[in-house]
């Protein structure tokens, strides 16, 4: 709990803490004393009463076989008295001309019941009425007393005062007059003593509710179960009413009178609770009073009952009055909270009443009026209070809780989306810088090296056609280029068509014939990842192979084989064959060719562009018989790769 | 296109050469002179019409950009008025950026500036003929705008809507590089009307007359009104 504290002003240090935590004790302290004031203040107005003149204090009293006289209110100091009950006996005068007017007998206050007698005519039993056996209610009582059993002047009234505990017997002074100047203070009393509690009561039983759901909802809270299981056994206190004799319920009835310890029990494990503490095992002391009382109940006799109520039930609702008064003021302190603070005050004003009933019961009091359980409605408040307070302060969390999270969320969206243009850009970027080395690369390979021969050329100046050949050549790589930049959707065939053209021009003067077979039908597979490059390679490579049949195997026909080729693996790879009827050469044991450096350079050429696409290069080459000739075989991979890795 | 036999000699078939490059042109003059062909040639767009306006040649050579004005407009002229007469674009590099812009107002194919002199007298000779020469690399540029794309691709305009898918195949099997006879036999054709349906793609690809252009630019909903 201390924690809790800390984390409030972390940042002072530790004496000022000390000073602010000492001044804020003593301005709660302050507002507490205050609170009890004026409590105590408004518990000492009496309630109004009706006219003084219908007022009848002088009694003569029959108690225990002795007669005397008394004046009310009187303390009886019997706890039970049900067979030879406190009688008295008194007289009042009717004035003549009041037969018209209705006249009732109003008895404000007693304990326990009371049975009323006006000419030998009983007119009131209040042991009829549950709500009026219990003593800790202020019920008063009315009866009109019938017109024919009243006379003009002088007439008897006597009441019996019938004590079963747990507290002695008392009866407030008695009025007797016309029923329309009493009905308004017994109105008034009932209003408050018995419409009110049935009021907070119904208030009780829908905070038991709330509770309940809340706590079935939020199971890892036990604060709010424990508060419902309070408001629950109040509830039940509240309206199954304790009736009088022995009915077959009256023994289960009976332990109802513990519900006053077990709720008060239950609403100090609530407070412990909301001020951070955790249950231990050791508190079920705090149940064993309200248990005990609950099994005397049950196997004891009601005597026993009512006077283990006085040592158990009473002391246990101040104990643990005292303890949430300390708990609850600790925790409105370090916390700062207002339902602690709250709860605080409904502690003390309970606290106060509760005193002041105790000392009502030891007759230090000039009446008998029991407010400690309307007080409770006090509690009531608060705990409603407090947790409409809790529970629009977690509202408000959580909206600003969802406000923070809509503000990162854009937050977080507009970053990623500026890092995402940036990446964009900057892959633009490098998708252009990449394509301009490549491009210049391919010119550079092509383009470049036939304009320094037509360059070397003319200045040797007796080559005209070796120019014309370089600067067709030249040419031809500069379509080959514009070409291959075209978007041929993957299918190599389209770019082999356009090759096939240019081929066919270039043998034409040569008188070469260019024999063209697509074995299967749809020629090659199509790749979709298939890139520029990628045909440039190629075509460069099959130009390669076209070239070196032209100038060095002296051929005359040349065959191009296009195919798909179905895999061990059962992938399909393309396959393009270059074929010639030449001179063919000796392939070095390396794979290159032994003879001409011209045509070696050629190979090597060839061998490094089929690497570059992935593709697999098979060179062979008779220079005898009847199959002579040179055969470049290229097997495309099944996927072309992404990157130019194997080009160095 | 690849018809290479020796066919009769054109005496007396007109050609008009306009080419503002004087190299080429008297290149070019040469390989038509010594195949017999009777060139008119023409060095600017305003010597072209002169040359023009002499009477209706069987055929017209063409660049495209010339130092008074753009050989389109000269094509777009001469198929007006002459619609006998074979037009062919001289290109350089064969590019389908002129060379298609070409074939809509009127043009048959095109001829490469370093073609070899009997290269260049056997295209005219087929031109003669009948029969309309078309590369692979025009070829595929065709029959890739005749696949719907999700925005229109870059380069010329060009309504593919009135090709049949008959004609679209032999564009296809042109692309991919098979000869006339392949195509013939895949598409079970006579090898002899397959010219013909490329002379029809020609003439479907044209863009007569600007109202018609507006009319496709409709039905093809470029415009809406």
């Amino acid at each position: 709990m201390n924690g809790h504290g800390d984390d409030v002003q972390p940042e002072l240090p530790g004496r000022a803490r000390r000073r602010l935590r000492s001044s804020r004790l003593t301005q709660y302290l302050l507002l507490q004393v205050v609170i009890a004031v004026a409590g105590v203040a408004v518990l000492l107005q009496s309630l109004p009463g009706p006219p003084a003149q219908y007022q009848l204090t002088a009694f003569q009293l029959t108690e225990a076989g002795a007669e005397r006289a008394v004046t009310l209110p009187y303390f009886s100091l019997l706890r039970n008295a049900m067979t030879d009950p406190p009688h008295f006996r008194g007289h009042f005068i009717r004035p003549a001309g009041e037969a018209a007017r209705a006249w009732s007998v109003f008895l404000p206050r007693f304990t326990n019941g009371v049975e009323v007698t006006v000419n030998d005519v009983v007119i009131l039993d209040s042991r009829r009425d549950p709500a009026a056996n219990r003593p800790d209610r202020n019920t008063p009582a009315i009866a009109v007393i019938p017109a024919s059993v009243l006379r003009d002047g002088d007439n008897a009234i006597s009441i019996r005062l019938f004590i079963w505990g747990p507290i002695t017997g008392f009866l407030d002074r008695v009025w007797v007059g016309p029923d329309e100047a009493l009905r308004p203070t017994y109105n008034l009393r009932t209003l408050v003593f018995v419409t009110l509690p049935v009021v907070f009561s119904s208030w009780q039983a829908i905070l038991a509710v709330i509770l309940g759901i809340m706590w079935v909802m939020r199971r890892h809270e036990p604060a709010y179960g424990v508060l419902a299981a309070a408001m629950a056994v109040g509830v039940g206190q509240a309206f199954l009413q304790t009736p009088m004799g022995e009915t077959p319920f009256s023994r289960f009835n009976v332990i109802l009178i513990s519900s006053a310890p077990l709720e008060s029990a239950l609403v100090l494990v609530f407070a412990l609770l909301l001020s951070g503490w955790k249950w231990q095992r050791y508190a079920w002391i705090i149940f064993i009073p309200g248990i005990a009382l609950a099994l005397a109940g049950l196997f004891g006799n009601q005597a026993l009952v009512r006077a283990l109520f006085l040592i158990l039930a009473v002391p246990m609702v101040g104990i643990s009055l005292l303890i949430m008064a300390v708990v609850t003021a600790r925790s409105a302190l370090q916390r700062q909270n207002v339902a602690s603070f709250l709860l605080g005050c409904a502690v003390t004003i309970m606290l106060t009443c509760w005193i002041v009933d105790l000392l009502s019961v030891f007759q230090m009091m000039p009446n008998r009026i029991f407010t400690a359980r309307l007080s409770y409605s006090a509690m009531l408040v608060a705990i409603g209070a407090g947790l409409t307070w809790r529970f629009a302060r977690a509202l408000n969390q959580v909206d600003g809780f969802a406000g923070r999270l809509v503000t990162q969320v854009r937050e977080a969206e507009e970053k990623l989306k500026a890092s995402f243009a940036r990446e964009e850009e900057r892959a633009r970027a490098a998708a252009l810088a990449r394509e301009r080395t490549r491009l210049m690369r391919d010119l550079h390979d092509g383009l470049g090296g036939q304009l320094v021969s037509i360059v070397a050329l003319s200045e040797r100046g007796n080559g005209s056609a070796g120019i014309g050949d370089a600067a067709r050549a030249a040419l031809k790589d500069l379509r080959l280029v514009i070409d291959s930049m075209d978007d041929i959707g993957g299918d190599l065939m389209l770019a082999l068509g356009s090759w096939r053209e240019r081929a066919m021009a270039q043998l034409r003067p040569h008188d070469i014939a260019l024999d063209w077979r697509a074995v299967t039908a749809q020629g090659l597979p199509v790749h979709p990842e298939l890139r520029p490059w990628h045909v440039i390679q190629i075509v460069r490579l099959l130009d390669e192979a076209v070239t070196n049949a032209v100038k060095h195997a002296k051929a005359r026909r040349i065959t191009v084989r296009i195919e798909t080729l179905a895999g061990a693996d059962g992938l399909e790879r393309g396959c393009i064959t270059v074929e010639d009827d030449g001179r063919g050469f000796e392939i070095a044991p390396d794979g290159g060719a032994a003879g001409a450096a011209k045509t070696a350079r050629g190979l090597r050429n060839m061998r490094s562009r089929a690497a570059r696409c992935g593709a697999e290069l098979e060179l062979s080459s008779c220079a005898q018989g009847t199959n002579k000739g040179t055969r470049v075989r290229l097997t495309l991979p099944h996927r072309f790769p992404d990157s130019d890795g194997a080009a160095g | 296109m690849n018809s290479l036999s020796d066919g009769p000699k054109a005496e007396a078939i007109t050609v008009v050469l306009v080419e503002d490059d004087a190299p080429t042109l008297w290149r070019l003059q040469d390989a038509l002179a010594k195949a017999g062909y009777q060139v008119r040639a023409a060095g600017t767009l305003a010597e072209a019409r002169a040359c023009l306006a002499q009477g209706a040649p069987k055929v017209l050579l063409t660049d495209l950009q010339l130092p008074d004005g753009h050989g389109v407009d000269l094509i777009r002229e001469t198929r007006r008025r002459f619609p006998d007469t074979e037009i062919m674009v001289i290109s350089i590099l064969g590019d389908e950026e002129s060379v298609i812009s070409a074939i809509t107002v009127g043009a048959t194919g095109y001829l490469l500036k370093d073609a070899f002199p009997t290269d260049i007298a056997a295209t005219v000779r087929d031109l003669v003929a009948g029969h309309s020469p078309i590369s692979a690399s025009i070829a595929r540029f065709i029959v890739r705008r005749t696949q719907s794309t999700p925005e229109p691709p870059p380069g010329p305009v060009l309504n593919t809507t009135k090709l049949t898918p008959r004609e679209i195949d032999i564009l296809w099997g042109i692309a991919k590089g098979f000869s006339y006879a392949e195509i013939a036999s895949h598409l079970g054709l006579s090898r002899q009307t397959v010219p013909g349906h490329i002379k029809s793609i020609y003439r479907k690809l044209e863009v007569h007359t600007r109202g018609e252009a507006v009319f496709e630019a409709v039905q093809q909903g470029l415009i809406k009104l």
